[in-house]
């Protein structure tokens, strides 16, 4: 699972049958600097391309939520579905403290 | 797999229901010298890693969801195990 700030909302009109009236949140994804500002992250967006995540949680825009990638993204889905992003937490709270040797 | 070093955890209250009681772990990747590379992961951790500790983490889907004990659970990052030593004889 990846952390990401909820930077924007997607609203398709036009998709496959099986993501109709889907909820999409764009995400930034977090890198190692984000982590230190917690539920904080510096303005402005990451590094990373940010991406497209589909979400049954209700993540809102300025919000930090972990999303997992890849072909366990359709695990919580009956049938084939075509996506490889699902939001998995809204995070609370981040506790971080890097490793200084 | 990969070798990472638990850094932190996040909490997190409102989440897919088959992560209900699990630790979410945040793991670095790091390289063989211990510089961290890459973005952090977080895992979920069935081990009780402490902080700082050097550890294994698998992006196996279907072990992770055999270990929540959930067929629809979008669990991937999984902490296998924790390291106590690089080589024989080197104490991590």
């Amino acid at each position: 699972m990846r952390m990401g700030l909820v930077i924007g909302r997607v609203t398709l009109s036009q998709t496959v049958p099986s993501l109709i009236g889907a909820r999409w949140l764009l995400v930034s994804p977090f890198t190692r600097e984000h982590f230190q500002h917690g539920c904080e992250p510096p303005a402005g967006l990451s590094k990373d391309p940010s991406l497209v995540v589909y979400d049954n949680l209700g993540g809102g825009v300025g919000q930090t939520i972990g999303y997992v990638e890849g072909a366990e993204a359709t695990a919580p889905f009956d049938g084939p579905t075509p996506i490889d992003a699902i939001n998995a937490a809204l995070v609370d709270e981040i506790f971080y403290s890097p490793f200084e040797p | 797999m990969l070798l990472a070093r638990v850094e932190g955890n996040v909490v997190a209250t409102r989440k897919h229901p088959s992560f209900e009681g699990w630790r979410f772990v945040i793991c670095q990747p790091i390289n063989n010298t211990g510089q961290p590379e890459g973005a952090p992961q977080v895992a979920i951790d069935p081990h009780g890693a402490g902080m700082h500790q050097r550890v294994i983490i698998s992006s196996d889907g279907l072990a992770a969801r055999k270990a929540v004990g959930d067929k629809k659970s979008p669990a991937r990052w999984m902490i296998v195990g924790i390291v106590d030593e690089k080589e024989p004889g080197v104490p991590v």
